[in-house]
């Protein structure tokens, strides 16, 4: 790469040219501004050329050509020091004025599209003219030759008297700039002397002589005439006017040079070339020989060396001054920077090279390093220029760049100066990361320089290869941070904003907010609050920045919001978080709530409920042509919700931050598009398509939140979120009219004013309540809208909460219809009929509980339980039961807490619309309750037989009170069914001490139960399906005459028949299993005085007992117990019946086999007396199960292993069977027979008459398939103890 | 002293940035912990300059700037360790130490069941750890 054509070799030849001065009298200048422009400003385009074609010959014999060239022409009053403060200040204003061009409205530039783009569209291009002008502020420095005047260019009017004399007067001394006066530089340079003449003043006759005076006196090459003005009428157009990039300010530059006409401007371009080529580049020339040839005479060759070291050791104890010695113009060392510089100035680098690195050494031992540092500069800038040995040219500018530093605040600025032009070949072989570095290094204190020195080095980052984004961003963050320090805010806010695009997608919080907290609070600084704005939302949720950082965040935020002056609407507003994941919506379609509990309920359950309730769909289909039908399709597709009737939207908040925030004004986006009156069937047929686009044209939009508007109404929610609270909030829009309504966002309002918004997103959406989850989701914010329909509100009196098992209530259930319509044809399905049951409108004022007591028996026949509703089924009200305006329909219901545990109670009411023309036919009412049951008695039931009576059997009932602190009275028990009688085997005294069960006591009292049932009829098997007669014992203390419950009355037997159904057993459908209701009631001082507690009445249902626990055959001996008898003359024979009787429902054939034993030990009435208990080793723990094959078969084992011990033991018994050993009987259902029995007695005593054995065997197979496992079909049984007394009679 | 450490995933987020100064500078630290990641990937995908092992997780100095000193350390994982020292004579073998204690600190912040790999370390014991470890730097370099 040719350095020459690099950025940096470019400055070079601009800016280390001959300089020419220019001295000109006043009139010159006033000659000149007739064209707005000074003398050296109209000469100054001229001054560049670039085909000059000179021939060059240094100090080598070789000539070269040079083609570009240029000279710098200035006042003499200019060359001098800049002075520092102008300078400064002109930096500033190139600066500002570079601002004030920044649009600031625009999208800051993103990272990947800087990266694709050159250097010259990332970069403004203003650094570049900041960076030359910083390096004129450091012109005519008297270290440095190549800013020395190498020419004086004298200029004087044609105006001016005597201007010969004018000519000498200029060149005056003490006017002259200070570099010559004080000997810094030779005051004996190449003088031109140049007379301006103005055509407009005079003709040129007067300025011909005095050229030829000038001529005469000066010599005759170096006087020239310049004509200018010539175009003295007519204004000269130019179409680029050479002087508009030379002219600073901002006049016209149509007004540039306006007398100039081609003439004019041939002319000076002759002139400048003339002057160039044919006296200052020669005059280079010579004097670079001269001085070439001075250095060769002194410094070079090897003596000169020596005696030069030596002299320079000589001096070696000189003042460590920065600027070191003075040296003047005549002193070797300047003169062999003077030659350097000519010769770099010609382009002769490798002399220029020699020279200066001959002079570097001298300089380093003078210690004079500001002029040390500036060779080091010039040797660097050789180096590049040669392109030749990259690392020393660096090594040069580094040397002159720390050197500069080294001597302190003057070499500030010449280091800034090295600084830059070593970035700039840094840039230039592509070393950007370095030259972002040196960038750095430039930075002084002065805020501004240093901003865009950080910003320049920020650049370098972006274009270093691989590019480096973070510190691209850094350096762009430390530069705004500069640029505001001087108050370059729209500076500081484009760095910040291009910076933002490298940490976008980033999760470094901290840097992220204080880039966008700090670009709004500048732009609020500016007044653009708007954009402000914008930035400071980002910043809001910063959750992880401190509680004091949050607080001055939001309070800023709120700040620049007030400035506006207006609300924003913010899209996603960060602050609260809304949790769209908790999206729910709640609305009301044919399926209405009762409560919101009832709306939470999961929809299979309500739909499981309502099976058979609600006509199916496909049933609704009244008539093809009609328009319902198609409506009714068409809202299967989508949502549908009831004019008046509100839609619910619960959403959660978060509140992210550590402060409190208030959020106030929640309400949701919708929009309802009404559906116009003149909809006609063939337009809304074309709608029923899945995705009804095209019917939407149809459709007039009417748009939300404004308050006049009539489509619907939206509520406002107010609250305040603590510091990292969540709320779940309810929002409700209740639409007005019919059409389509959608449910696009939420809004709210932060603070009071900010309004964010919250679109729900199609793909995010989530609706609990959705039927159809095959549908698209963007759907399910979309209801159509129907006309109002009568809606029923239902509620259930008095419902408790809390109960205690077996708690009979009796409650009502209150319907309202609050429209005018009417509704028909109301069902009610309640889903545990077990907990609450549906009574008759009959009992609707019936006092609880007395209803229940027991009246006459020609009344007892009203309240009889109605079958129809058990288990299951849908309850239909009556008919003509129609529900409209304010009355409320009420119904009673009977709750009864059946087992402890938490029960949902469902319940749903079916309606029809008794307007037939409305869309939707039907709705339902869904209620929903929680009640949580306690323990509270624990009944347990244990039936055995009675040994001693046929049909009889003994009761152990068992009761506990589970409850912690009830007591109970126990009020009656009752056995279920006409065919039982229950009675005491105590007084009630004798069980119930205190009247009452305590809490945690635990009772047993027995009692005797009687089958009373003789024979199985088919009316028998009826009645055991049907209301419940039975016989009730009470238990209150004897003085009490408080009345039974009638257990056949309407909420008991219901309860007992749902209870029958629970408790199902094995016994399924066993005649002889027996149903117990025991009815207690709470103690009544236990309750509250003061709360009107209603009466409680507590039923518990013990159900199935069986008192088939032996066998299905049962038998009783019956005889003489005692007898007299005189052995003495006869042996006795006694005759004995036997009675059995078979409870089964099947024929079972019966064998007895009496054998003859003397036995009396009580052996085996033991194992027979009671066989299901009977204690055998390997049954111990579950013997007394209700299983009772296992203990028959083992116990007949036993009977027999004894049976065959007894008989080879004994040997004479003390009787004997006297009738057949072997009788066999048939025995029918349900049915008795007697069996005649005989023994011979032969001697007085007490005889156990129990060594008889029944086999028994179920013939009949009707049933044997269900009882299969449940009771046996054959077996033995061993004879009861009978025992009979005989005396010897006197 | 060491003024910052960080741990920073592979996908240079931020994991964990820990800063041990006094003085309101967390901004600062994290932008300098921010630009090193340049340097980090600089001399990860410029193998030939990190130095003559490969298999080598110590980074070395990786920004001079005229206050502090930043060293870096790469995990297996491309986890990159950063810390940020005030001391300007550090010796390199004191800065490995130190990361090898504070790379097995991480090891077990990470190993915990709880902690979601790529989301921020929030476990308290490990920045109670990897204080000590910070201290005790502190001490070793002074003694």
């Amino acid at each position: 790469m040719d350095p020459a054509s690099t950025p940096l070799g470019k400055l070079l030849l601009d800016e280390i040219t001959p300089v020419v001065m220019v001295l000109s009298t006043p009139l010159v200048e006033e000659a000149c501004l007739k064209n707005g422009l000074s003398l050296v400003e109209m000469l100054s385009p001229f001054c560049v050329f670039n085909n000059i074609d000179v021939p060059v010959r240094t100090a080598s014999d070789q000539p070269y050509r040079i083609q570009k060239f240029k000279l710098r022409l200035f006042y003499a009053s200019d060359i001098r020091h800049p002075n520092l403060e102008v300078a400064k200040e002109r930096l500033k204003q190139v600066i500002t004025r570079a601002g004030e061009k920044d649009d600031l409205y625009s999208e800051p530039p993103q990272t990947s599209n800087l990266l694709s783009s050159s250097e010259s569209e990332i970069q403004p291009s203003w650094f570049e003219f900041f960076n030359k002008e910083l390096v004129r502020t450091m012109s005519f420095s008297d270290h440095e030759a190549f800013d020395h005047p190498v020419a004086c260019l004298l200029v004087v009017s044609s105006k001016d008297e005597q201007p010969i004399n004018r000519f000498v007067d200029l060149f005056n001394t003490n006017k002259l700039p200070s570099l010559l006066n004080d000997g810094a530089m030779d005051p004996k340079i190449l003088k031109h002397y140049l007379l301006v003449h103005d055509y407009q003043d005079s003709d040129q006759e007067k300025a011909a002589k005095i050229l030829t005076d000038m001529r005469s006196t000066f010599g005759l090459h170096d006087c020239q005439l310049l004509c200018i003005n010539s175009s003295d009428h007519e204004m000269v157009e130019r179409q680029d006017n050479p002087w508009a990039p030379y002219k600073s300010g901002d006049s016209p530059s149509q007004r540039l040079g306006c007398f100039l006409n081609v003439d004019d401007y041939n002319e000076i371009k002759d002139l400048l070339q003339d002057l160039s080529s044919k006296h200052i580049i020669p005059y280079m020339e010579q004097k670079i020989r001269a001085l070439n040839q001075e250095v060769s005479a002194t410094r070079k060759g090897f003596r000169n060396q020596i005696k030069n070291l030596w002299w320079r050791k000589g001096k070696e104890d000189v003042a460590d001054s920065p600027a070191g010695p003075m040296y003047t113009f005549s002193s070797i060392e300047s003169q062999i920077r003077v030659l350097g510089d000519y010769a770099f100035m010609l382009r002769d680098y490798e002399l220029a090279l020699s020279n200066y690195r001959l002079i570097s050494t001298d300089y380093k031992l003078d210690k004079a390093w500001k002029r040390y540092a500036g060779i080091q500069e010039m040797m660097g800038l050789t180096f590049f220029m040669l392109d030749q040995s990259r690392k020393e040219a660096e090594y040069c500018m580094e040397n002159a760049f720390n050197t500069y530093l080294k001597i302190g605040s003057s070499g500030q600025q010449n280091a800034t100066r090295c600084g830059l032009w070593w970035v700039e070949m840094l840039k230039a072989r592509d070393q950007h990361k370095d030259a972002a570095v040196v960038y750095f290094r430039i930075c002084d204190e002065e805020p501004l320089h240093s901003a865009v020195m950080l910003e320049q080095a920020s650049y370098c980052y972006l274009l270093s290869k691989p590019p480096m984004l973070r510190k691209f961003g850094f350096h762009l963050v430390l530069s705004g941070d500069q640029y505001k320090k001087s108050d370059q805010i729209k500076h500081a806010i484009r760095t910040y904003r291009t910076a933002v695009s490298v940490f976008e997608g980033t999760t470094w919080g901290h840097i992220k907010d204080h880039v966008h907290f700090h670009i709004g609070e500048w732009y609020a600084i500016l007044g653009m609050y708007e954009l402000a704005v914008k930035h400071m939302l980002e910043v809001l949720a910063c959750t992880h920045q401190s509680k004091t950082m949050q607080e001055l965040f939001l309070k800023d935020f709120l700040e620049t919001v007030q400035k506006t002056g207006k609300t924003f609407e913010v899209l996603k507003l960060q602050l609260p978080k809304l949790n769209i994941s908790s999206l729910k919506v709640a609305f009301e379609d044919h399926r209405t709530y009762a409560s919101p509990v009832a709306a939470s309920v999961r929809e299979c359950l309500w739909r499981s409920l309502e099976e058979d309730m609600i006509p199916s769909l496909p049933t609704a289909r009244t008539n093809w042509l009609e328009l319902q039908s198609k409506l009714v399709s068409k809202y299967r597709e989508s949502n549908v919700c009831v004019v008046g009737e509100a839609v619910k939207v619960d959403i959660e908040f978060k509140n992210p931050l550590q402060i409190p925030i208030s959020i106030s004004s929640v309400s949701l986006l919708c929009d309802l598009s009404a559906i116009s009156d003149e909809l006609n069937s063939d337009a809304l047929s074309s709608t029923v398509g899945p995705q009804n686009d095209d019917g939407s044209s149809n459709l007039t939009t009417n748009r939300d939140m404004s308050s006049e508007n009539f489509s619907f109404s939206s509520s406002e929610v107010d609250f305040s979120l603590g510091g990292g609270e969540t709320t779940l909030v309810q929002l409700m829009v209740t639409p007005k009219v019919e059409g389509i309504l959608q449910i696009s966002g939420v809004r709210w309002k932060l603070s009071g004013s900010v309004v964010g918004l919250h679109k729900f997103d199609s793909n995010m959406k989530k609706i609990t309540k959705g039927r159809r989850k095959a549908k698209p989701p963007c759907d399910n914010l979309k209801f159509i809208v129907i006309k109002s329909l009568p809606k029923l509100e239902g509620s259930i009196h008095s419902l408790p909460e809390k109960a205690y098992a077996g708690d009979l209530r009796h409650l009502m259930l209150a319907l309202r219809n609050p429209s005018e319509f009417t509704v028909q044809n109301l069902k009610m399905k309640i889903s545990h009929p077990r907990f609450l049951n549906i009574g008759s409108h009959g009992n609707l004022k019936t006092e609880f509980p007395s209803c229940l007591e027991k009246k006459m028996a020609s009344e007892q026949s009203g309240v009889h339980a109605n079958s129809n509703n058990l288990s299951q089924t849908v309850f239909l009200f009556p008919k003509e039961t129609l529900i409209q305006g304010e009355m409320p329909l009420l119904w009673p219901l009977w709750l009864r807490a059946a087992v402890p545990g938490h029960i949902s109670l469902y319940i749903s009411v079916y309606y029809e619309m008794g307007d037939i023309s409305s869309v939707m036919r039907y709705r339902t009412l869904r209620m929903h309750y929680n009640l949580q049951v306690l323990p509270s008695l624990d009944v347990s039931f244990q039936v055995s037989p009675c040994p001693s009576r046929l049909q009889e059997f003994l009761v152990r009932m068992d009761v506990i009170n589970r409850t912690s602190s009830e007591s109970f009275h126990v009020h009656q028990l009752s056995a279920v069914g006409h065919q039982w009688e229950i009675s005491l085997l105590q007084p009630v005294e004798a069980i119930f001490p205190s009247e009452s069960l305590m809490a945690g006591q635990a009772l047993t009292c027995f009692f005797r139960l009687k089958s009373c049932r003789k024979s199985l009829t088919s009316t028998d098997k009826v009645s055991t399906l049907s209301p419940l007669l039975g016989s009730d014992v009470s238990l209150r203390p004897e003085g009490s005459n408080e009345p039974l419950f009638d257990i056949s009355c309407s909420p008991l037997a219901d309860f007992h028949l749902c209870e029958r159904l629970h408790q199902k057993m094995s016994h399924q459908g066993d005649p002889n299993a027996v149903d117990f209701i025991l009815i207690s009631q709470p103690l009544k001082d236990n309750i509250t005085p003061g709360i009107a507690d209603p009466p409680h009445l507590f039923s518990h249902h013990a159900c199935h007992c069986s008192t088939s626990s032996t066998s299905p055959i049962s038998w009783l001996v019956d005889g003489p117990r005692t007898l007299f008898h005189d052995f003495s003359t006869s042996l006795r024979e006694i005759n004995l019946k036997m009675v059995i009787y078979n409870s089964s429902e099947a024929v079972a054939s019966i064998c007895i086999n009496t054998f003859d034993s003397t036995s009396t030990s009580g052996h085996l009435s033991e194992g027979t007396a009671d066989l299901s208990t009977y204690p055998s080793g390997d049954q111990t723990g579950w013997h007394d199960a209700s299983v009772v094959n296992n203990i028959k078969v083992t116990s007949d084992v036993h009977v027999g292993a004894q049976v065959g011990k007894s008989l080879s033991l004994e040997s004479v018994p003390p009787f004997i069977w006297s009738g057949a050993s072997s009788t066999r009987v048939q025995l029918e259902p349900m049915s008795a027979t007697e069996i005649p029995l005989q023994i011979c007695v032969f001697s007085p005593g007490i005889y156990d008459l129990s060594n008889y054995v029944l086999q028994w065997s179920l013939l009949s197979s009707d049933d044997s398939g269900n009882q299969e496992g449940k009771s046996q079909h054959s077996g033995t049984c061993q004879g009861y103890p009978y025992y009979l007394s005989v005396l010897q009679s006197a | 002293m060491i003024v910052c450490v960080a741990v920073v995933g592979h996908q240079n987020n931020p994991l964990y940035i820990q800063s041990f100064t006094e003085a309101d500078d967390a901004l600062k630290l994290h932008h300098m912990v921010h630009c090193s990641l340049d340097v980090v990937d600089e001399r990860v995908n410029n193998p030939k300059k990190s130095g003559p092992t490969l298999n080598e997780t110590f980074l070395g100095l990786l920004y001079p700037t005229e206050n502090y000193k930043v060293y870096g350390y790469l995990t297996n994982t491309k986890v990159k360790f950063i810390v940020v020292t005030t001391d300007l004579d550090v010796r390199d073998a004191d800065v490995r130490n130190f990361f090898r204690r504070f790379h097995a600190a991480y090891v077990d912040a990470v190993s915990n069941p709880f902690h979601v790999p790529g989301k921020k370390i929030t476990s308290r014991a490990f920045a109670e750890r990897v204080s000590t470890i910070v201290k005790s730097f502190g001490l070793s370099s002074a003694g």
